[in-house]
């Protein structure tokens, strides 16, 4: 065979295989996978793999109510989380839909359009740190992401340990509430997301009470009373609640807002998983430091 | 007015002493899991280095002191209310009174937050009053007749909770406040809220009392009580005024709290009070010793559970079978009927007009099937790609549609009733109650297991029915009060079950806001052919449905044997009530406006009027499912919310006429 020929077949042979690792490579990094999903959790652990949802189900509550880490204005909204769009989700040919038991009624309609993974988070009677390793691996699977699993999973494990250090050797114990109205909130204890960072934290959770299968209970602010413990309030606060509070005998006598301990935070989604909990981990951490110094 | 053994003088100052020993016991028991010292001096002072006492004079003893308040207001109110309207069945939550509330505040949190922070009563009051103001304007006409009030009361509250359902649809995550707050929660955690209602109570009570001698003559008839120079129109107002004030008051503060209203006057006048004062008297005071006791009980046996037991809701459920048991004994007092004469002029061709109506139908369908808003904004297609999913949903709102309509013509012939619905008989409300369970009860419940649970308790409720009027020949007033009961604990349970924050709520929101979402190809096939055959089969019924509206008498004379027609009929509502049920939820005032708009339209027959009320009904049905899924792209409103909306609308400008 003559040379040139062959050097020319090498030329070609090199082409086609940039060509074909380019073919390989641009789906994954230009495009998103084609991954949707209805559930928040789910969404904001994508977005945390670097695998962006195509498509998420109230995209604008999301917004508000999770925040961080953001959506991509990318994103494509799919209406109400328990009854999408199934036009919109059909025309946008997702490759796979990713939703959690809450929504296991629509599974044989959305497996018309692609096939549905239904993904478990707060399994009562597991370990939920456990439960959320194993969910960010196997949606990384899921994307292929899955070397971005273990990054993530080690980044958040790395950032919580980080905060662990920052605090007191043996830190007060914690009451963690949510208001829901001015004489009502939502206490979380066993099988929920701050339980699991208080575990990593090495804090105690003061709520000894019963929680049901969101890890949460729903109790009156008397509940609160006799528990020797620094409160932290999730925010947001609804319409009027602070001032009502001002008035309210009860909230003013517990230990904890008579000597301005009190910690207010930024919402965070109660539900949601690593990415959630590192954020909680952070401004809770941050706001219990800064808050001790001015304190001491 | 009404006649039954337990007239005995002295009963109803028994029955308060039995309530205040069984308070006394319960309140006792809990007092004396300390010193009871100490726990009797928390009323007065707190010691701030202990927590116990900290809770009993913070927590324990105001909310002893709401929850006599609240009872005795809401009893107060609700004397006056039946009072007022002759009516031994108006209470604060029959009226709209409560919902209206309800909705105001919601809508209030969501586009002005600003009003709550200037007074949340007014805010209820307001929306208190203009659900009120609504039944009354529905019933004006046909005199504010006791069952006539009390149906549309219901219309309205169903209406309302639907516009709530659907808000809380798009809201959720905002409004979970409002729901425990819509459950009656009692919690107190100072005295500040005390200290609000018991004033304003003193008002509404004084106010009461001042005018207990005026109202005193609506006891007699128009006509008298008019020759003694007494401007009913203005007391009657005022009279509802206060009671409105009052139920206002109370709500603002601690939620809403079924049945207390409606049943503490009827206890106590079933015990043989006659005279206005001593009826206010034991009436308010037996409220109060109610919501006490049954608070006091809750707090014993709700402190292990990892929820929060609304007390308000559950007054309502516990009550539901107390009225269940009321209603036989109450004599509803009965006015010339006025309306079912006037069942429309008759049009001069039926026959063209249903063919008109055919037409739109048809037309309506295809371009529902056909048109749409897509990510690339409005298309017209005939992909079967996308047709897939718009061809199920325009069959089940047609089929369901059809078979509310027919449901709704029958029940309302039936009773000679223009406000019957399917709805009010109580069937959706069953049937709702089993679907709530099987959400919460099972671990991940596919559909059929939901449809399942949904008949289920469909036909319970139907049994229910059955067997509660088997002995007064289903008396067409009973059967609708039944359902009355029924959908009040409906409302409870509901309530009950999203006051707790629970996200699979959100499951229970999206099924009771009426959507032709969940129904595949299969389902929405079945539900078109049983709105055929169903159809079908009400038509040997036509000569039945012709006669029914003139009277029993009428019906007898002609050898109409009532018992097994209403019977009969009352299986076929039930049944076409189950089926559109389990495809569009419980709400969707279909049943209620189709006949309507097929009377108003000049079907008069009873065969004209089932075919024009079914094809108006599977025409605002398709129309709603496709506004529905047009108007917020790509957030859907569910097709029963605009059917409400839209049919609603119309309803309301019919009111011009009579009805």
């Amino acid at each position: 065979m003559p040379l040139p020929c062959l050097r020319r077949r090498l030329v070609c042979h090199r082409l086609s295989l940039l060509l074909l690792t380019l073919l390989v490579i641009l789906p994954v990094h230009g495009e998103p996978a084609r991954v949707v999903t209805l559930d928040w959790t789910l969404a904001e652990t994508l977005v945390a793999l670097g695998a962006e949802p195509a498509a998420v189900a109230q995209a604008d509550a999301y917004h508000v109510w999770v925040g961080e880490p953001a959506l991509p204005a990318s994103v494509a909204d799919l209406g109400l989380r328990t009854q999408p769009n199934l036009e919109r989700l059909a025309s946008l040919a997702p490759e796979r839909i990713l939703i959690s038991p809450m929504f296991a009624n629509l599974g044989p309609r959305l497996s018309r359009i692609a096939p549905v993974e239904n993904l478990a988070l707060y399994s009562p009677d597991t370990d939920t740190w456990q439960e959320m390793r194993t969910l960010t691996r196997r949606i990384a699977a899921l994307v292929e992401h899955p070397a971005a699993a273990e990054r993530l999973i080690a980044d958040t494990e790395a950032a919580l340990a980080r905060q662990r250090r920052r605090l007191p050797p043996s830190p007060e114990p914690l009451l963690i509430v949510q208001f829901m109205d001015d004489r009502h909130v939502r206490v979380f204890g066993e099988n929920g997301l701050y339980q699991a960072v208080l575990d990593r934290l090495g804090i105690d959770n003061a709520w000894s009470g019963r929680t049901n299968a969101w890890g949460f209970s729903l109790v009156g602010l008397e509940a609160l009373s006799g528990i020797e413990a620094r409160l932290v309030v999730v925010e947001p606060y609804p319409v009027g609640v602070e001032a009502a509070l001002a008035d309210s005998g009860l909230w003013q006598s517990l230990p904890s807002v008579r000597d301005g301990s009190m910690i207010t935070l930024p919402p965070v989604w109660s539900f949601g998983a690593l990415p959630s909990a590192r954020r909680f981990a952070e401004t809770l951490v941050t706001a219990l430091t800064e808050h001790g110094d001015d304190h001491d | 007015m009404t006649t039954t053994s337990l007239t005995r003088p002295r009963a109803p100052a028994l029955l308060c002493l039995a309530l205040v020993i069984a308070l006394l016991g319960l309140a006792g028991a809990s007092l004396a899991r300390q010193d009871l010292a100490t726990a009797l001096g928390a009323l007065f002072h707190a010691s701030p280095e202990d927590a116990e006492s900290l809770v009993r004079h913070y927590a324990w003893w105001p909310r002893l002191a709401m929850s006599l308040l609240a009872g005795g207001g809401l009893a107060l109110a609700g004397v006056l209310m039946q009072q007022v309207l002759r009516n031994p069945l108006a209470a604060p939550t029959t009226l709209g009174v409560a919902s209206g509330a309800n909705l105001a505040l919601m809508a209030a949190t969501l586009l002005a937050p600003g009003l709550l922070l200037v007074g949340r009563e007014w805010v209820a009051l307001a929306g208190g009053a203009g659900a009120m103001a609504l039944v009354f304007a529905l019933t004006w006409r046909r005199g504010l007749a006791p069952v006539v009030v009390v149906l549309a009361g219901l219309v309205v509250n169903l209406y309302f909770g639907a516009l709530g359902m659907v808000l809380l649809l798009f809201h959720q995550e905002a409004l979970k406040g409002l729901l425990v707050w819509g459950a009656g929660s009692l919690a107190q955690n100072g005295w500040s809220d005390a200290a609000f209602l018991a004033p304003r109570l003193a008002i509404g009570g004084v106010t009461a009392w001042l005018l207990l001698r005026p109202l005193a003559v609506l006891e007699l008839d128009d006509a008298s009580a008019k020759s003694l120079g007494v401007s009913l129109k203005h007391l009657r107002l005022a009279g509802l005024g206060v009671a409105v004030f009052l139920t206002g008051c109370v709500v603002s503060v601690v939620g809403v709290i079924g049945f207390i209203g409606l049943a503490a006057p009827n206890i106590v006048r079933l015990a043989g009070t006659r005279r206005l004062g001593e009826r206010v008297l034991w009436s308010t005071l037996l409220g109060a010793l109610l919501l006490a006791t049954t608070d006091q009980l809750l707090q014993r046996v709700s402190g292990s559970l990892p929820t929060l037991i609304p007390t308000g809701a559950t007054t309502a459920a516990l009550g539901a079978p107390l009225l269940l048991w009321l209603i036989p004994r109450l004599k509803l007092e009965r006015r010339p009927d006025v309306a079912t004469s006037a069942f429309g002029r008759r049009h001069a061709a039926p026959g063209r007009l249903a063919a008109t109506l055919a037409v739109a139908a048809m037309a309506a369908a295809v371009v529902a099937l056909l048109v749409g808003q897509t990510h690339m904004g409005w298309t017209v297609t005939d992909d079967w790609a996308v047709l897939e999913w718009r061809l199920p949903r325009l069959l089940a709102a047609a089929g369901s549609g059809v078979l509310l309509a027919v449901a709704g013509t029958l029940i309302q012939r039936l009773t000679a009733n223009p406000m019957a619905s399917p709805e009010i008989l109580g069937i959706s409300g069953g049937s709702a109650i089993a679907l709530i369970a099987a959400i919460f009860l099972l671990p991940a419940p596919g559909n059929l297991t939901l449809v399942l649970a949904g008949t289920g308790g469909a036909l319970a409720t139907l049994g229910v029915l059955v067997w509660l009027n088997r002995h007064s020949g289903f008396r067409p007033e009973r059967l609708l009060l039944s359902g009355v009961a029924i959908t009040a604990l409906f409302d409870a349970v509901r309530a009950i079950v999203l006051a707790g924050g629970d996200p699979r709520g959100q499951q229970v929101i999206a099924w009771l806001s009426g959507s032709t979402y969940y129904v595949d190809l299969p389902a929405a096939l079945a539900v078109a052919a049983a709105a055929l055959l169903l159809m079908l089969a009400s038509q040997p019924f036509t000569r039945w449905l012709d006669i029914l509206p003139l009277g029993a008498p009428t019906a007898r004379s002609l050898g109409i044997g009532l018992d097994r027609a209403r019977l009969t009929l009352l299986l076929l509502v039930a049944l076409l009530t189950a089926c559109a049920t389990l495809v569009v939820g419980p709400l969707s005032f279909v049943g209620l406006l189709a006949p309507h708009m097929a009377r108003l339209m000049g079907f008069t027959r009873a065969r004209m009027h089932l075919a024009g009320a079914a094809l108006i009904g599977a025409l605002l049905m398709v129309v709603a499912d496709w506004l529905g899924r047009q108007l917020l792209f790509p957030q859907e409103i569910p097709a029963g919310l605009v059917a409400s909306l839209v049919g609603g609308s119309y309803f309301l400008w019919g009111l011009r006429r009579p009805l």
